[in-house]
């Protein structure tokens, strides 16, 4: 930590679509960003993948429904499917939670589950993981998805349950071996070969110091676990 | 010049010091018992008659008089006097350039300061206009004004859901809030004592200085787990929005309604009483539409901050592109949804955004223009 003194680092979030245009533009250094780039986005972009990350979908704890297929995550989020009741459960409607359109976990669920469907528009669309998080975890009928790190209880006062996707538990070692449906990987994105302080900072995210440390801490996976996939 | 001026009027003792409102008087004539005012040409000192004489009936520049001079006293530049008076010596206020230029600057920078409203204003429309003009050729107008479905990835951009919702979510607030609004200003005016005013009034006060997203921080964690709890559901949606954002204008509506009613008389409230009538058919039949006009003002102006209000509305009204589809089903407004798409939007999706602003932009002037139209039909009524 020491060698990085003097270089300070200036976080701002806004999703990561404002990420990758933030690197487009130069407004700044490193553009981060938890969805890979469309077609024909910035195409001077350089990728470098610094954690991985699952998606779990949540219900609350008192919803009996523990097990869910991607066709019936995709028809519940397509407004096909509208009572708990039709996958199995309780007789209660389903409130779908959905997050706003620059965030990167709706890009990785739309591109892994969706398969091209629109979302319900009458679902409620919430801006932050945290929000998702809490609204689940006090609304019995409630459906949403978040990064697989931040089902842990220690990322919010009441607990929400993690849906076993077609038979496979969002577990970190499910996703890093690649069987749990839903991965994504975190970006770092420059304009241009990283150089100078900004080449400094981007090794030492990297490093098994932060890579063991603040990345794991965070709930996501090293990206050094899967070697390198994307 | 002024030197030599200030040095040989300061003979004469100055009984009262010149008010600053005196010195500009538009207009003078010649006559007896008039204002008078003269300026010298020259930097020479002459006498009351001489400087009559000189100037002319010129009228070129405006000062003001305060006392009596003596005819034969020497004059100075800017001085003024008042014909035909009786002239004791003495009792002569000098206006001098640097006064003068003094004026002229300070009226300067007070109008430059009203400038920059304006200037602002005219900068702010022409710049969202530049940048949403683009939308008549991208999406067409028509889809643009028309259309119920925005979908930035999927290159759709109708925004009749977020017209429908600013309305949903204002017209509810003021169904609640302006009730609540008028009658605290009743309260407040008409019945509580000085005492329990004098609480109730800052209490009041304070509701319009809490930042829009701490109400939204309230709604998020009060209000919408109670809806959710009386209503099934997640607890976003229009009703949420209605009740914080109803408690938001409430200062708003209430200080202009109090207003208001304090410009009535008293002695219109005191000859309801002579009639016999109570106090509350004071209030309500003669108080309450005397002060009508004022109050539809206030109301439009608390509708005014509520369609504009984004934080708190965004933080509880669910943003789902939808048209209104119950009171607790997720909507979105136009604000809103500009706040959330701004962050990443770009091409197409962030012209539709301007298109929106300008769309606000215009809904806000034309409530404002409505209060103009009707405090102006107001004093027509009156006068």
């Amino acid at each position: 930590m020491s060698q990085n003194e003097g270089i300070s680092v200036l976080v701002s979030g806004m999703g990561s679509s404002a990420g990758i245009e933030a690197a487009v533009s130069g407004t700044a250094e490193i553009g981060t960003s938890s969805r890979e780039l469309h077609d024909g986005e910035g195409e001077d972009l350089v990728d470098i993948p610094i954690a991985y990350d699952g998606i779990a979908a949540i219900v609350n704890p008192h919803n009996p429904v523990d097990e869910i297929t991607t066709e019936q995550l995709r028809a519940i989020y397509s407004g096909k499917v509208t009572n708990w009741s039709e996958i199995g459960g309780e007789d209660l409607p389903i409130d779908i939670i959905n997050r706003d359109e620059s965030s990167g976990t709706r890009d990785a669920f739309a591109s892994n589950i969706m398969d091209g469907e629109r979302f319900d528009v009458g679902a409620v669309i919430l801006p932050g993981t945290g929000q998702v998080r809490e609204v689940v975890a006090r609304s019995r009928g409630a459906i949403g998805y978040i990064s697989v790190g931040f089902v842990d209880p220690r990322f919010g006062t009441d607990p929400v349950k993690a849906l076993v996707l077609d038979g496979v538990a969002p577990t970190d070692d499910n996703v890093a071996n690649g069987s749990y449906p839903i991965s994504r990987v975190l970006h770092f994105f420059t304009n241009g070969e990283p150089e100078g302080a900004t080449l400094q900072y981007i090794k030492y995210v990297l490093s098994p110091e932060v890579q063991q440390g603040a990345v794991i801490e965070a709930g996501y996976l090293p990206v050094t676990t899967l070697g390198g996939q994307d | 010049m002024s030197d030599e001026t200030n040095r040989d009027l300061s003979a004469y003792p100055i009984e009262e010091p010149l008010s600053e409102e005196f010195v500009e008087l538009e207009e003078f004539r010649h006559e007896e018992g008039e204002l008078v005012d003269y300026q010298s040409d020259s930097d020479d000192l002459g006498t009351l008659d001489e400087a009559v004489e000189e100037d002319g009936g010129r009228n070129s520049f405006v000062d003001v008089l305060i006392g009596n001079v003596d005819a034969d006293a020497p004059v100075g530049i800017d001085d003024q006097f008042v014909l035909g008076e009786e002239m004791p010596t003495g009792k002569l206020q000098l206006v001098t350039r640097q006064t003068q230029i003094k004026e002229f600057t300070l009226m300067s920078i007070f109008f430059a300061c009203a400038i920059v409203a304006v200037l602002g204003v005219t900068l702010i429309f022409a710049f969202v206009a530049y940048k949403a003009f683009p939308i008549f050729t991208e999406v067409g107008i028509g889809n643009f004004l028309t259309g119920t479905e925005w979908s930035g990835t999927e290159g759709l951009f109708g925004i009749v859901p977020f017209i429908v919702g600013s309305f949903v979510v204002t017209i509810g607030a003021l169904v609640i809030g302006a009730p609540l609004a008028v009658m605290t200003a009743v309260f407040m005016s008409e019945l509580a004592s000085p005492k329990i005013r004098s609480f109730v009034r800052p209490a009041v006060e304070l509701l319009a200085g809490i930042p829009s997203v701490v109400y939204g921080f309230f709604g998020v964690v009060v209000v919408a787990p109670f809806i959710a709890r009386l209503f099934g559901g997640v607890g976003f949606g229009p009703l949420t929005a209605w009740i914080i954002l109803a408690i938001m204008i409430v200062p708003t509506i209430a200080t202009l309604t109090e207003d208001a009613l304090g410009a009535i008389p008293m002695g219109i409230r005191e000859a309801s009483f002579a009639m016999g009538a109570n106090q509350w058919q004071t209030i309500y039949k003669v108080v309450l539409p005397a002060a009508k006009l004022g109050i539809i003002d206030a109301i439009i102006l608390g509708m005014g901050r509520a369609i504009g209000e984004t934080m708190a509305v965004l933080m509880v009204v669910g943003n789902a592109p939808q048209l209104f589809a119950g009171i607790t089903a997720p909507i979105s407004t136009l604000t809103s949804q500009i706040v959330l798409d701004m962050g990443y939007a770009t091409g197409t999706q962030r012209t539709a955004l301007f298109g929106m602003a300008a769309i606000l932009f215009l809904i806000s002037m034309s409530l404002v223009l409505f209060v103009r139209l009707l405090s102006r039909f107001g004093q027509e009524m009156s006068g």
